[in-house]
């Protein structure tokens, strides 16, 4: 039975769902929620919960958590993030199964409480030190929020790397209904865990590290990018957008179609690794790329036309609209889209 | 009588480190005490960043290696995946009292029932000997070159002491490696903390002043001397505390 | 067909509530629907509101786009007309808003005094049940009993049942008050 969910909240009950064992976070704006919301279902559940000091803390407990076994958890927004950065490399390097909620806020410091998705390029790269990447999904919808953290556990075990719920301030205080899954549990042991006996943790040596990362990653490149296309198979302009604005792209696309423009919407849902794959099904022929996001400069763009330049032969130029920390209504992207083709805007790529 | 003592089979492998330094010692005591308890397959070390990095290629148990300073926050979340494991965690001076301070002060804070070998050796060694918090008042260091000035860098930190005033915490000591008696009076400590977490007692912390002779730049006879005369003045040895009615024998 | 609902007010005046009970009603119907409550810095200086969209097809925008009903509970909200669709229609708080204020005169304007109508039935918590009675009245979303067992459902869930003689009878004076 549907209900109406809560963004944060769905968040905690979707990874609860998902067999969520430990969780350990800070106080921050617009996360918290989720932890709250943890701090008294967890125990409930006979699971653990732990608030640590700082964000630091948090994530290394995480650390040791999932090393020992248990479907572990962090969750924080902007300042905390960026303290976790160390520990989300260490997790990866390790091969540590764990899953990281970013409620992203806008800005640098401390920014402001306003929805946002300023921490693009940081979490699509890794966003601590080395070479490595961590898988990370954005959920549009709270339905979506639900289905994507309920899976979490078991692709960042199977990879044995992180995964990272990239969500956003707004999406976390809106409801929807919502379809809750079923309970599930690992069921069984992941063999390679720390469990004192001083057991084969499966794990290369060091010189082998480069290697074995490289093929890790290169495995998930080519396994997990996800996206949805919408009215992309005519289109001569395709609008790319994620999280909350795609969903007012898709608005827009609808709007435009019955004026019979042909515009087309790619949604990015893993944005690492990221869909490049959803570029090269496009049809020949389009003119331009739109991407529609929330933060200053620019960043999901950059994405946009890598996978622009690298899918088509000729230089199809791209567009930005970036609209810092206010989501972008429909009528304004409509707007810009007319600016675009009347030759008004000028391209970022 | 003596008797030669067998070398555990934890550290059938040799360690790493410079000739005359006390994380050796401190390895082998540790072992011997596992042995001891049975425990060598069911412990997992979680070590600090600092010269105890050797330890991942010639610890003869469980291990997890972590980020810099953040070992006991790390034992907390092991502890809650294997609460039947002895997570122990093994750190530097500069590691468990400087850039982990907040979280070993957090891990007793809480009275997690870990256990927290902090080797005090007055300085960043592995980095090539830079001043700690731990550092004695005009010791000199890379980044104290004329000697450490307390007026302006602080006084060496004690956190046996404060953690021991303040928290409700199962046990607490600090032993040294100078003497083959101090280090068997150190042995004893590092029995008692284990023993505490086996009985579910809670934090158990043990500092133990060790020779660095490579960044002391002193032969390692000398060391031994160097922290009799210099370090242990300053640090107070014994028993902090420990829960009612425990026996030390 | 997307219906746009914006509740608005001061913080305290029910504005998130009554965004919610339509949401409930919504999904009760089988309908798709969204609930984006105002957060962060458009809550400074005590405003609040609740934007609900509700229809038969996937929703798109959460967000304050194009207003079909504005709810607005006081004189700041009235900012929030610029949003609204042509024939729009805007339910407003004649008790806390003056009849000479200005607004455009391409939307339909419903006056009701929903804090004294709330006080008549002693039941000064109750104004913003009094507009969704109103708005339910007026633009028949969704049936009247349906709506008053959902409005009942959702403070019983809450653990607010003992209310709910008090506020069936805010709902009826809104109700009512559309002739
Ligand atoms: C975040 C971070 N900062 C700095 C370092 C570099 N570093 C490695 S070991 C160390 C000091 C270790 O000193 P201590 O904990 O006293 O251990 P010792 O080597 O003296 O036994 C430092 C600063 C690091 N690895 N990580
Ligand atoms: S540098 Fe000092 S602490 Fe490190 S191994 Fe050598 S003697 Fe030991
Ligand atoms: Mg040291």
């Amino acid at each position: 039975m549907k209900e109406m969910w809560k963004g944060n909240h769905a968040i905690a009950e979707g990874a609860l769902r998902g067999g969520l064992q430990f969780y350990s976070g800070y106080p921050i704006t617009p996360q918290t929620e989720v932890m709250e919301f943890l701090s008294f279902r967890m125990p409930e559940l006979g699971r653990h919960f732990v608030q640590a000091e700082n964000e630091i803390a948090a994530i290394n407990m995480v650390f040791g958590a999932s090393a020992t076994g248990l479907r572990s958890m962090t969750g924080s927004s902007g300042p905390g993030i960026s303290l976790k950065q160390e520990g989300i490399s260490y997790l990866s390097y390790n091969d540590l199964p764990a899953v990281i909620v970013n409620v992203q806020r806008w800005g640098a410091a401390l920014g402001t409480l306003d929805s946002s998705q300023t921490d693009y390029l940081r979490d699509t790269r890794g966003g601590g030190h080395g070479d490595y990447r961590i898988i990370v999904w954005a959920p549009n919808s709270i339905q979506e929020t639900v289905d994507l953290l309920y899976e979490a556990f078991e692709k960042a075990e199977e990879y044995r790397n992180p995964v990272e719920i990239y969500s956003e301030a707004a999406l976390g205080q809106m409801m929807e209904p919502c379809e809750m899954p079923e309970f599930k549990e690992r069921g069984y042991d992941l063999e390679w865990s720390w469990d004192g006996t001083d057991r084969d943790h499966e794990r290369v040596d060091m010189d082998q590290k480069p290697i074995h990362h490289t093929a890790k990653f290169k495995k998930i490149i080519e396994n997990e990018q996800r996206w949805e296309s919408i009215n992309t198979e005519d289109a001569e302009y395709v609008f790319v957008a994620l999280g909350l604005p795609s969903r007012v792209a898709r608005d827009a696309v609808k709007r435009l179609r019955s004026d019979g423009e042909k515009v087309g919407l790619i949604r990015p849902i893993a944005i690492w690794p990221y869909p490049k794959k959803a570029f090269e099904e496009l049809p020949e022929g389009i003119r331009g790329f739109l991407s529609i996001e929330t933060t200053d400069m620019g960043q999901h763009v950059e994405d946009v036309a890598l996978a622009v330049k690298k899918g088509f032969k000729t230089n199809i130029p791209v567009y930005v609209h970036a609209t810092n920390q206010k989501m972008p209504k429909v009528k304004e992207v409509i707007e810009v889209y007319r600016q675009l083709k009347a030759g008004n805007l000028k391209e970022a790529f | 009588m003596a008797v030669a003592r067998k070398i555990p089979k934890i550290m059938e492998e040799p360690t790493a480190f410079c000739a005359g330094c006390g994380h050796g010692i401190l390895n082998r005591l540790i072992a011997e005490v596992l042995e001891e308890k049975g425990q060598e397959k069911n412990h997992i070390l979680i070590l600090g960043v600092g010269c105890n990095c050797n330890m991942n290629f010639t610890w003869g148990g469980d291990k997890l290696q972590c980020a810099h300073g953040r070992a006991t926050s790390v034992a907390r979340g092991a502890k809650t995946g294997r609460p039947d494991t002895l997570i122990i965690s093994y750190q530097g001076d500069g590691d468990a009292y400087v850039i982990g301070l907040s979280d070993t002060i957090n891990t007793a804070y809480v009275n997690t029932n870990v256990t927290t070998f902090a080797v005090n050796n007055t300085n960043y060694a592995m980095t090539g000997g830079q001043m700690s918090w731990t550092t004695i008042p005009g010791q000199h260091t890379t980044t104290s070159a004329s000697g450490r000035d307390c007026e302006s860098t602080g006084n060496p930190i004690k956190v046996p002491e404060i953690i021991a005033q303040n928290f409700d915490v199962a046990y607490v000591a600090r032993g040294s490696l100078h003497s083959a008696k101090e280090i068997n009076k150190t042995k004893k400590y590092v029995r008692n903390a284990i023993e505490a977490q086996l009985n579910g007692e809670g934090f158990s912390l043990v500092e133990v002043l060790a020779q660095c002779p490579t960044n002391w730049k002193v032969s390692t006879v000398d060391a031994n001397e160097w922290l009799k005369d210099k370090v242990v003045p300053i640090y107070p040895l014994g028993e902090f505390k420990k829960r009612e009615g425990r026996d030390d024998k | 067909m997307i219906n746009e609902l914006v509740f608005s007010g001061f913080g305290g005046q029910g504005v998130l509530t009554a965004g919610l009970i339509f949401s409930e009603m919504a999904l009760k119907e089988g309908k798709e629907v969204s609930w984006m409550p105002a957060y962060g810095p458009t809550m400074r200086g005590g405003k609040a509101n609740s934007v609900v969209k509700f229809g038969d097809e996937a929703l798109g925008s959460p967000n304050m786009e194009e207003i079909d009903v504005l709810v607005a509970m006081n004189q700041p909200s009235m900012e929030y007309a610029e949003f609204m669709k042509k024939e729009g229609k805007v339910f407003l708080n004649s008790d806390m808003i003056p009849d000479d204020t200005d607004i455009r005169n391409d939307v339909e304007v419903i006056r009701i005094p929903c804090v004294s109508l709330a006080q008549q039935i002693k039941n000064l918590k109750g104004a913003n049940l009094v507009m969704v009675g109103a708005v339910i009245k007026k633009c028949a979303f969704f049936e009247k009993n349906f709506a008053i067992e959902t409005l009942k459902d959702y403070f019983k869930e809450k653990g607010k049942g003992n209310y709910n003689e008090a506020n069936e009878a805010a709902f009826l004076a809104g109700f009512d008050a559309i002739k």
